[in-house]
């Protein structure tokens, strides 16, 4: 059985063609894992291009001038010229951008971000810390990839038949009653793409819950593996009811079915409920597995046993269980005041067990050894936009304040901070974590501080502005909107543009490191979990044999780390440990 | 936090800190106050959480940062004291948050029984007022490039809007008054409110109502922020708060438009009634047919047909703008009917007709408007009965 | 790879006696519990899925009470509904036994009972399409903007046929997915896959088809005869 097994996954087969064939028809999560991460860039790219044309329209605030001719004319837009006429209807400059925006939100979301943590990095590296050989069932895993770019690929043909402008929301009737572009072909696609993530979700459990090494118990499981599968559980339970939800809105665009239109005596704001029942969770989706990435770095960079790791366990729990419980608060201006009372107190206890992680994790950096290099840096930037972006949520909970901040900037800034700076720098930190054990390549570490810097300030001069547009009364979903607005709208275009140049330096960085970056040691950090242990590249099955469990994957006060320099990693004297020892 | 009513006498300071904050929206309603404590609360609640662990993350990055060769300080993983503080302060925190808005949040949804009615439809792209004398608002204003009504509010006198809309979804944002409520199709919604402060006055000499004090606002707006299509950002109103003498001789202005040439009340309508979010005057494209030049020509219609478009054409396409759709636009406009008298028809029939290319067209209408203005003004000098 | 392993006498072993799990699995019972728990996940999102038209049920029964109860009576018989009911419970207790012939190697008592299942499930499309969408897409009672039909009896007949064309097509479409699934058992049981030792996918076929009954025990009496 060995022998030819104990190559590193990457390795070309004799042949360019086995190879190619090796990659489209292969079961290794690894490989899996690395085409979902090669597929999710892509879309990132494509919903930045997005994000960075609408924050180019947004620098002028459009207003009716007279011109030359007497006649009155708009300027200012930047999407003027790009009309165009479809089925023989003009589309405005407004709608082009409103197609841009619902094409950044729904690539964003559907295409990049929930996908990208688990499927990608968590099918990398969920098995591996596991001591596994592979996910519980490696053929739906293939499986799940091909349905992710079948969905995919009706979101890009609702592009081709000129765009979606319903916002990614797809609220009724708005969303059932417009005749404009591929509305249909972007619900179906977004419905395609729940069942890959529930495929994703049900492997990830069952892995988890049969494919432990032996002795690996539940408490020794790292943070990471815990994240995901809190992921797991909610992509499980909630993503059907989006997908019946996207269902019912394709048969009311094809059948008109009424069960969402007023017009026949269904009611729009059903939609709502159902499609927050999903979509709340599904931010949970979206950010607890960059907690768990957040999580490792923290622990394995500061060289640190991580601070109650029980609590930051139980609280990914909590916070998935109590997910389910507060669609509601995105409402508040559209139901009865009982009714938003009760998910206005709901909405409070996710702040409880989120608050704890961040204590926990900054506890961690206490008395610790450092490492100031891109994955940390990136997860103090995530501490730093996070703690933002959970301290805005309040006021967003809060009954009277949200009534005056729903719907305005103040939200846009909020996700932003958690989605974009908490999900997606995790997301970021973890590729510059991980990147030497799944390529086999150091990166070059200036040129990724470099660009941790930047993406950080270009983040938080792009997105911090806007909580005082969201203050001052700027609506989101805005084209145009009035002068007072402009020199605020002018910093976050600008901050969008150093946001993008720094990630476009980490683009770089990382084909330079693949091409031709020097050769990773086994274990660059001096991290104790599985995934230290094996080869970098890892071999195909993983492990030569069966890896044993001797120790947590936390306990960096007592074990010296595999495969690494005790000088590079000295312990602390044992002594001194004992105290504390578990 | 808050601004006293005057300008004179704020503190420079705290003028600047509120500006910083609300913008030209400075608390403007009997809630607003109540709102922006509880904002302000969250905010220095949060700012202190934010601080404190920023530094300390920032402090021991630098102090414990790595040295070659130098091990890790051993320290305790876990505590419980420590951990339960930190979970039960911020949930103390969090539950005086979440009672502050609510006790801040019930007035809003409580309305006074003697709270005057403004009936408010929305629809793509314009809010329509209705006042309870039959009133609604003819004159506009530029808000961004959209004409948007200008409507007014009594001073320290509560008003609740009734609200519905035409097609979707809308929602219904004074932030000067931090309120808003969406607006549904298939159901009635409701928001009150009562403004403190005066904004506009009838400036008699001039004939119009101006601001108080131009420096501190030129009245506050309404926008539209549930996402509704091409001109959502489009859909704005401007509100003048003013004193009740004042509040009542704009009601009885806009009333009574008898002494309004049908050409010009057809040209204010246009705006007002938010024809010009779709339709434009100067032959440009847009969501609807341009008017301009529109009178006597054939319209052929998605269904094969087509029709001359005259005065019986035209009312029905305000009416029942549903029956043909002209090829190359979408069946997107709501319905007219019961929105507009009788006049006001006649008087947007009559602008179309001066917007026709046709010089003899024109004229007639002209002559036509003189003379229907004459017999106007009669019918309503002449006594009742 | 492998050189397949011999019984006793040197007669070559039937596919389920030398079944060997996946190389990624520690061993058989991991390999058979992992699948059964991935089932129910798959179960519990299907469940949800359902629920998704319960809630769209019971929303417009709560919103147009009389008209729901009114609807159900007027357009839908509950002879057929019945009669399909009765057809699936059959179907639902011979799948079992065609699992209790795999438990106790019977090869012809697992092909007998699949190809009475497949049958059942052959019977139930036929009446509901045949019996029921054929006449209601003739009559026009269809669902809500299509609903043509000229007798309504109440005002909100249009959205009750909506639930009900989503609901059952939905589930007929079940139905028909788990005529393939069980298809392929019957190939799989006749290559001799299935015996005492291994027979996970008959299992999971089998709880697939109860999931596809239970929900028409949910919908049958909420259309039929409520």
């Amino acid at each position: 059985m060995s022998g030819h097994h104990d190559v590193s996954y990457l390795a070309p087969k004799e042949t360019p063609w086995k190879t190619i064939w090796s990659w489209v028809y292969t079961v290794d999560h690894k490989k899996i894992g690395m085409m979902y991460l090669v597929t999710t860039l892509l879309m990132f790219f494509l919903g930045g291009v997005a994000a960075l044309a609408m924050r180019l329209e947004l620098f002028e605030p459009t207003t009716t001038v007279v011109n030359q001719a007497g006649q009155q004319a708009v300027e200012g837009q930047f999407f003027k010229g790009w009309e165009f006429t479809e089925r023989e209807q003009l589309v405005t400059a407004n709608n082009v951008y409103n197609r841009a925006f619902t094409l950044h939100g729904a690539i964003m979301v559907f295409l990049f971000i929930i996908p990208a943590i688990p499927a990608a990095l968590g099918n990398i590296f969920l098995p591996i810390m596991l001591g596994a050989k592979d996910v519980a069932f490696p053929k739906l895993n293939l499986m799940s990839w091909y349905t992710y770019v079948f969905g995919s690929l009706f979101a890009l043909w609702s592009i081709l038949q000129g765009g979606v402008e319903t916002g990614w929301t797809f609220y009724t009737p708005y969303s059932s009653s417009t005749n404009w572009g591929g509305v249909t072909a972007m619900v179906l696609g977004a419905f395609i793409l729940g069942f890959s993530s529930i495929f994703t979700g049900i492997n990830f459990i069952a892995t988890v819950h049969k494919l432990r090494v032996p002795g690996m118990g539940w408490f020794d499981m790292p943070l990471f593996v815990w994240a995901v599968y809190a992921t797991a559980i909610l992509q499980v339970l909630a993503t059907p009811v989006l997908g019946i939800t996207l269902l019912m809105l394709v048969f009311e665009r094809t059948f008109r079915i009424g069960i969402f239109d007023p017009a026949l005596g269904g009611d729009p704001v059903l939609f709502q409920h159902f499609f927050w029942f999903y979509s709340h969770p599904a931010v949970y989706i979206m950010i607890l597995p960059g907690m768990g990435i957040i999580s490792e770095i923290i622990a394995v960079q500061c060289r640190k046993r991580i601070f109650g790791y029980r609590a930051i366990a139980f609280s990914s729990i909590a916070i998935a269980g109590i997910s389910f419980l507060v669609w509601a608060h995105h409402m508040f201006t559209a139901q009865t005041a009982a009714s938003n009372a009760i998910f206005s107190a709901l909405t409070f206890l996710v702040a409880i067990p989120t608050a704890i992680k961040v204590f926990n994790w900054i506890a961690t950096m206490y008395k610790a050894s450092i490492a100031i290099n891109t994955p940390m840096l990136y997860a103090m930037s995530f501490l730093f936009n996070f703690t933002i972006g959970g301290l805005t949520g309040p006021p967003l909970a809060t009954l009277a304040t949200d009534i005056h901040l729903h719907d305005t900037y103040f939200v846009v800034a909020h996700f932003h901070y958690v989605m974009m700076g908490g999900t997606v720098l995790a997301f970021i930190g973890g590729l510059h974590h991980w990147w030497p054990k799944f390529t086999g390549r150091m990166y070059n570490e200036n040129v990724g501080r470099l660009g941790a810097v930047l993406v950080f300030i270009g983040f938080n001069v792009t997105f911090f502005i806007q909580f005082f547009l969201g203050t001052q009364g700027m609506p989101r979903r805005y084209a145009t909107y009035i002068n007072e607005f402009t020199w605020m709208h002018q910093i976050s275009t600008i901050g969008s543009f150093i946001l993008a140049t720094g990630l476009v330096i980490h683009l770089l960085n990382f084909v330079q490191s693949w091409i031709g970056g020097p050769a990773a040691p086994r274990n660059p950090w001096g991290g104790l979990s599985f995934e230290w242990e094996t080869d970098s590249p890892p071999i195909e099955h993983n492990f030569p044999r069966e890896p044993v469990i001797t120790h947590g994957p936390y306990d960096f006060d007592t074990t010296l780390p595999p495969h690494c320099d005790p000088r590079e990693f000295p312990l602390p004297d044992p002594a001194q440990s004992a105290r504390y020892s578990h | 936090m808050t601004v006293s009513n005057t300008s004179l006498g704020t503190p420079v300071l705290a003028s600047a800190w509120d500006r910083l904050w609300w913008g030209g929206n400075v608390e403007a309603s009997t809630f607003a106050e109540g709102v922006d404590h509880v904002f302000f609360y969250i905010f220095w609640v949060s700012l202190a959480f934010f601080v404190l662990l920023m530094w300390l993350m920032v402090y021991w990055a630098f102090k414990y940062r790595r040295r070659p060769g130098v091990a890790p300080q051993p320290s305790p993983s876990h505590n419980t004291a420590l951990e339960l503080t930190w979970s039960i302060v911020p949930t103390i925190l969090l539950a005086v948050m979440f009672f502050w808005g609510l006790i801040a949040y019930i007035p809003m949804k409580v309305a006074p029984a003697n709270a005057e009615v403004i009936n408010v439809t929305a629809r793509k792209w314009a809010w329509g007022l209705v006042y309870d004398n039959g009133a609604s608002p003819l004159e506009t204003e530029v808000i961004a490039d959209a004409a948007a009504p200008i409507f007014a509010l009594p001073v320290n006198r509560p008003i609740k809007f009734i609200m519905s809309s035409q097609d979707v979804i809308h929602s219904m944002y004074m932030p000067a008054f931090r309120i808003k409520r969406d607006v549904f199709p298939n159901f009635y919604t409701s928001q009150w409110v009562e403004a403190t402060k005066i904004t506009h006055r009838w400036e008699e000499q001039e004939k119009k109502f101006v601001p108080v004090n131009p420096a501190e606002s030129k009245g506050y707006y309404l926008a539209c922020t549930e996402y509704c299509g091409d001109q959502h950002s489009q859909m704005w109103g401007r509100v003048m708060v003013l004193a009740d003498a004042d509040y009542a001789l704009w009601k009885n202005q806009q009333a009574d438009t008898s002494g309004v040439s049908l050409p010009d009340l057809g040209a204010k309508l246009y705006k007002s009634k938010g024809c010009n979010a779709c339709h434009s005057v100067d032959g440009s494209a847009g969501t609807g047919p341009t008017w301009t030049g529109i009178w006597g020509k054939t319209h052929e219609f998605t269904d094969g047909g087509s029709a001359l478009v005259d005065e019986n054409y035209l009312r029905e396409s305000i009416l029942e703008p549903a029956k043909h759709i002209v090829r190359g636009y979408a069946n997107q406009m709501p319905t007219f009917q019961g929105q507009l008298t009788d006049r006001e028809l006649l008087a947007l029939i009559t602008y179309i007709r001066i917007l026709s290319d046709n010089p003899q067209d024109k004229a007639a209408a002209e002559e036509f408007s003189a003379r229907e203005l004459e017999e106007s003004k009669a019918a309503k000098n002449a006594p009742a009965n | 790879m492998t050189t397949l392993p011999l019984g006793p006498a040197g007669v070559e072993l039937e596919p389920h006696e030398r079944y060997v799990p996946g190389s990624h699995w520690r061993n058989a019972k991991d390999e058979l519990e992992a699948a059964k728990l991935g089932m129910w996940l798959f179960l519990a999102t299907e469940v949800l899925l359902f629920g998704g038209f319960f809630c769209a049920y019971a929303f417009f029964r709560y919103l147009y009470p009389h008209d729901w109860h009114e609807a159900s009576r007027y357009y839908l018989s509950w002879q057929i509904g019945a009669a399909n009911t009765a057809v699936l419970l059959l179907s639902s207790f011979t799948i079992v036994l065609a699992i209790r012939g795999a438990q106790t190697n019977r090869k012809g008592m697992i092909l007998l009972n699949l190809a009475i299942t497949q049958l059942c499930a052959a019977f139930f499309l036929v009446v509901k399409i045949g019996w029921e969408y054929m006449p209601k897409i003739q009559k026009g009672e269809l669902p809500g903007g299509f609903f043509t039909y000229p007798h309504p009896h109440g005002d909100y007949d249009h959205i009750f046929m909506s639930v009900y064309w989503i609901s059952t097509a939905t589930h007929g479409f079940h139905v028909f997915i788990g005529m393939i699934v069980i298809a392929w058992a019957m190939w799989k049981a006749a290559a001799g896959h299935y015996g005492p030792k291994h027979y996970t996918s008959l299992e999971n076929v089998g709880l697939y088809w109860h999931l596809v009954d239970v929900i028409w025990i949910f919908l049958f009496p909420l259309l039929y005869l409520v």
